[in-house]
């Protein structure tokens, strides 16, 4: 089903809604979310701890079945899409960037980075080089054939986003990235993150650390599974860099 | 706050005006762009008037402020020393926008939810400014730290705007 | 004794959280434990009916068999003459300790026809009335007549053939007139080991020797065996002796035959045979004999897939444990308390296992021990002797342990922070295949990195299927075998022999081939919970559910191929080891390609069980709860 409205958005829901359990022990997880996301932007999506903005993300990811409401990414309805056609989707238009980094610890960063191409059925020499391509865009050439419990961090995380940019993604969607890192760490994501903004690719960033949302165009506020504000991050503020530091006064 | 910072400048040597704003200016990177040139030269002259700094006239065109090299008395070393040995830190203004917050609800004059929601935005737009310019710095720059800190800073700032959004919430559902 | 309650306590509940696995458990070590009580029941079962029938029959201590020079130079034996067979029978009615006698009776040799079958068959002519010694018991229908034929029990079983059907002994027409048993032969087909001889034609190609024929045993009127007489199958003589001492009967008939044998003695004047009474039990019990040692054979492979099933099993169940060992260890239990938990909970399945073993094997041993249909009541209930008790259980014990021992000290000597820290054990890395797997499609590069980061997984379900192969092959071998030995005419009649021992043969196959299911099913579940998270990963990464339990499918096959190829030459090592040296007729290419495919299909479509019920969880649950 095509989306009705027109207009380019990468992606798109319509009371998009995630229960659990039934009853008395019902559990909204999301309630109701409508969300546009253009081309080329970044949106954060910040709230407290068990406000629903993870599920979200894993139903935007095709990771998760919605119990109601529509997802549409690109223009087509992907929420009555099989198994397979999701995983599909997922190899080739979907890149995803956990809290937790999820890398396999038996692989190398090189073989971690390629294995989305090669499940594509990518030749392993092409995927090979796509992924040398990418380490290196990230930084990490010449950690490329260490095993991840031999990178810190900061630097796996590093690793799992030059992963999840394999397929060229349409959207990368990105769980806390920097949950899990100390802060010389997180600047080192944080670099890549507003690196890969500046490039054009669209980013859906949930986090509640405010340095990550802050490299967004667009930060929306959650709280217990529905949208609650939104803010504009461009454009001026009204204090100087002086200022704040308090060199005024 | 200069005062000290400038004073300690010249504690290890004299030197001239233009001299101790070059070193100010390394030091504080992007967030001494907006100082202004003049100020250094005010506070020095007060410095002088208040004896803890001498001005010398080199030679040259006379009363030319640029061309006085300015020394640290004795007066001035003792209260270089003190400053450093200061163990205050500079003063977090909540209350301020604490009491905003009660008024308004109190008066009826506005929803304390949209305050608090202008106001993130606003912080929001800041740490993006700070934080842009922290990734342009290289690491482990003097500029670099002091932009991580008010980084960290605004960060804290905004967690603490998130615990009012909720008690404010909270409070409103309550009422 | 308060901490014998806490770790029973512990380890109860523990079993009660893991209930699959601990059934699993259970079913696997009970399937060693009943096989091996089946085989120690058949020991010393059969002379029990042998004895019960030869008092209802009066049987004979010795049984001479003459009347024919069966070394005379021509192509068929010399008939004696009558007086020649007078005077054998004075000499062995007088014999010392003989204190009565019954015969001697004709017996032709003839060719029976029924339902188109042919068998040879001694047809020994009787009165109406009862013997003195020997009195055959009827178990059907009623004794010998004009027209009417008594078929000895067994060998009527094997032809199929009941009381008022149609036979035709010599192209005479023949109606089974009654079934009944006798204890003075070995029921079919091992009456040529003693008491009958075959003196007509040969029949059947390529078999020269008398002796490997399989007669049968029937009883007709006196005037009826000596019409059948004829001079291509002259009549022979058996005479029924009973001594004063029964024991005696080896030590006299090796006597007489040392006495009167040699040329010019006894057997060149006729007198062919002098059997004793407990030749022809040990006969009547080969049956038995060669069950057990079929039995035997099949207990060794089942325990051996008991065992690979068990240490998947319990390596599975300490990958979980770890994280729990160490709560256990955080929260001030000793090394030794965690290990004796896990060893409580082994202890607790193996004796149950030993009892469900025991009882099993106890009510299902009739079926087994039942000494074919020749002799006369049924083996009993088997004696559940304190050895059978003690064996069992030291069995169920040492399965129990043995695989679950080293695991659960290393688990409890594990420091606690690394068991807090954990989860299962991270895969080996294995470079090269890696790489390999990295040119193949998705569901083999999947299915091959889990079978290398598992590999001692992967190699015990090699043997697993080796096993449970080698089993199939000896059954093949042994059917092979068999039907090679019948010869090819369709006119021969089934071997009760080879046919019980096929029997027990298929039982085991049976419980061998769902060990080996149980098998692949534990261990593809281990390999789905082992990688969990990577599977999850997969999904997330964009490989497809079917993909993905394709890939633990293949995990489980890959290394099941050079298991079930090893398991051929095993199997026919197995059947020659079991066999005692025999012939070896190897199985047609085509049954052995066949079995190799079955298992190979089997192991594939198992393994598929335990993945499809995996891929089911939403990938989301699993990536969210794991940590890094």
């Amino acid at each position: 089903m095509k989306d009705i409205d027109g207009g380019s958005w990468v992606l798109r829901t319509r009371g998009l809604r995630k229960e659990y359990g039934r009853e008395a022990s019902l559990v909204r997880a999301v309630d109701g979310v409508d969300l546009e996301v253009a081309p080329g932007e970044t949106v954060a999506i910040m709230g407290p701890s068990g406000c629903g903005k993870s599920t979200l993300l894993y139903l935007l990811g095709g990771l998760d079945r919605p119990t109601a409401g529509e997802i549409w990414l690109d223009g087509q309805d992907i929420t009555p899409m099989s198994e397979r056609a999701l995983a599909r989707l997922r190899r080739d238009a979907i890149g995803f960037v956990f809290q937790a980094f999820h890398l396999m610890d038996e692989l190398t960063a090189v073989e971690n980075v390629e294995l989305p191409a090669l499940l594509a059925g990518r030749s392993p020499r092409a995927a090979r080089r796509r992924a040398e391509e990418l380490l290196e865009r990230v930084g990490l050439a010449d950690r490329a054939r260490f095993l991840p419990t031999a990178l810190s961090g900061g630097q796996r995380q590093r690793v799992a986003v030059a992963r999840a940019l394999v397929a060229d993604p349409l959207v990368v969607l990105a769980d806390e990235p920097t949950g899990n890192l100390d802060s010389a760490s997180a600047r080192d994501v944080l670099r890549l993150f507003d690196q890969l903004h500046q490039a054009g690719q669209t980013l859906v960033i949930v986090t509640h650390d405010a340095r990550i949302a802050a490299t967004a165009d667009r930060m929306i506020s959650m709280r217990d599974g529905t949208f609650i504000d939104q803010t504009m991050l461009q454009g001026g503020t009204s204090g100087r860099l002086g200022f704040l530091a308090g060199l005024e006064g | 706050m200069q005062q000290g910072a400038v004073l300690a400048m010249l504690a290890k040597e004299p030197a001239h005006g233009y001299q101790l704003r070059a070193r100010l200016r390394q030091a504080l990177g992007p967030v001494g762009e907006g100082m202004n040139d003049g100020q250094i030269y005010v506070t020095l002259t007060r410095l002088e008037k208040a004896g803890l700094v001498t001005a010398e006239q080199e030679p040259g065109p006379p009363d030319r402020s640029d061309r006085k090299v300015y020394a640290l008395t004795s007066a001035g070393q003792r209260r270089v020393a003190d400053w450093l040995a200061e163990v205050s830190w500079p003063k977090p203004d909540l209350a301020e926008f604490h009491l905003k917050l009660i008024a308004a609800a109190a008066a009826g004059l506005a929803d304390p939810i949209t305050i608090i929601d202008t106001q993130r935005g606003d912080l929001l737009r800041r740490l993006r400014e700070t934080q842009r310019a922290a990734l342009a710095e290289p690491d482990r720059s003097p500029a670099a730290l002091l932009l991580e800190g008010i980084v960290l800073r605004l960060q804290a700032d905004l967690r603490w705007l998130e615990a009012c959004e909720q008690n404010w919430t909270s409070g409103k559902d309550e009422s | 004794m308060g901490k014998i309650l806490l770790v029973c306590r512990l380890a109860a509940r523990d079993l009660r959280r893991h209930k699959a696995q601990a059934v699993l458990l259970l079913l696997a070590i009970t399937a060693a434990t009943t096989t091996l009580v089946l085989g120690l029941a058949l020991n010393g079962v059969t002379s029990h009916p042998y004895q019960q029938t030869r008092a209802l029959t009066n049987g004979p201590d010795l049984v001479a068999g003459y009347g024919v020079n069966l070394n005379s130079n021509g192509p068929v034996p010399a008939e004696v003459s009558a007086a020649q067979v007078q005077t054998d029978t004075r000499t062995l009615t007088h014999l010392s300790g003989v204190t009565e006698y019954s015969g001697p009776y004709p017996v032709a040799s003839v060719i029976l026809r029924t339902r188109g079958l042919t068998v040879p068959v001694q047809a020994e002519g009787r009165g109406q009335a009862a013997a003195a010694v020997d009195q055959p018991k009827l178990t059907a229908g009623s004794w010998v007549r004009p027209g009417g034929v008594v078929l000895e029990r067994t060998f009527a079983t094997a032809l199929g053939v009941v009381v008022g059907g149609r036979v035709t002994l010599d192209g005479r027409p023949f109606t089974v007139a009654g079934i009944a048993v006798t204890a003075a032969a070995a029921p079919y087909p091992n009456c040529y080991l003693t008491s009958c001889m075959f003196t007509g034609p040969q029949m059947g190609a390529g078999s020269s020797s008398l002796s490997t024929l399989n007669v049968g045993l029937a009883w007709v009127t006196e005037a009826a065996a000596r019409a059948m007489a004829s001079p291509q199958a002259p009549l022979s003589y058996v005479l029924n002796l009973k001594l004063k001492d029964p024991a005696t009967a080896p030590g006299l008939a090796h006597e007489f035959l040392s006495t009167y044998g040699g040329t010019g003695g006894a057997i060149d004047q006729g007198i062919d045979s002098v059997n004793t009474w407990q030749a022809i039990s040990s006969a009547a019990g080969q049956l038995v004999q060669d069950e057990q040692g079929v039995l035997r054979a099949g207990a060794l492979l089942a325990v051996l897939l008991a065992v690979a099933s068990v240490a998947v099993l319990a390596g599975g169940r300490m990958a979980e444990r770890t994280r729990r060992v160490g709560l256990l260890k955080a929260a001030g239990s000793t090394p030794g308390l965690v290990a004796s938990v896990l060893v409580a909970e082994n202890l607790a399945l193996a004796l149950l296992a030993a009892a469900a073993g025991l009882v099993i094997g106890w009510a299902a041993a009739p079926l087994i021990t039942n000494p074919g249909a020749g002799l006369i009541g049924t083996a009993g209930p088997p004696s559940i002797t304190p050895a059978t008790i003690g064996l069992t259980v030291a069995l169920a014990l040492a399965v129990a342990l043995a695989s679950t021992l080293v695991p659960a000290i290393k688990a409890a000597r594990r420091s606690t922070v690394s068991a807090l820290a954990d989860s299962p054990r991270p895969p080996r890395r294995r470079a090269a295949l890696i790489a390999l797997s990295a040119r193949l499609p998705v569901p083999l590069l999947l299915g091959i990195r889990m079978a290398a980061g598992r590999l001692r997984r992967a190699v015990l379900g090699a043997a697993s299927v080796a096993v449970t192969c080698a089993g199939i092959v000896a059954v093949l071998t042994f059917r092979a075998t068999v039907d090679h030995d019948l010869g090819t005419s369709a006119h021969q009649v089934g071997d009760p022999v080879a046919t019980r021992d096929t029997q027990v043969l298929v039982v085991i196959t049976i419980v061998l081939v769902a060990l080996a299911v149980l098998n692949a099913v534990c261990a593809a579940w281990a390999t789905v919970l082992d990688f969990r998270r990577s599977a999850a990963l997969a999904r997330a990464l964009g490989a497809s559910p079917r993909q993905v339990s394709a890939g633990v499918a293949w995990a489980q096959v890959l290394p099941a191929v050079p298991g079930a190829l090893l398991g051929i030459p095993l199997g026919l090592g197995l059947f020659l080891a079991a066999d005692g040296g025999g012939v070896l007729t190897i199985p047609p290419v085509w049954w052995l390609a066949v079995a190799v495919l079955a298992i190979l299909a089997a192991v594939a479509v198992m393994a598929s069980i335990p993945a499809l019920i995996g891929a089911r969880i939403p990938a989301a649950q699993i990536l969210q709860s794991e940590t890094a």
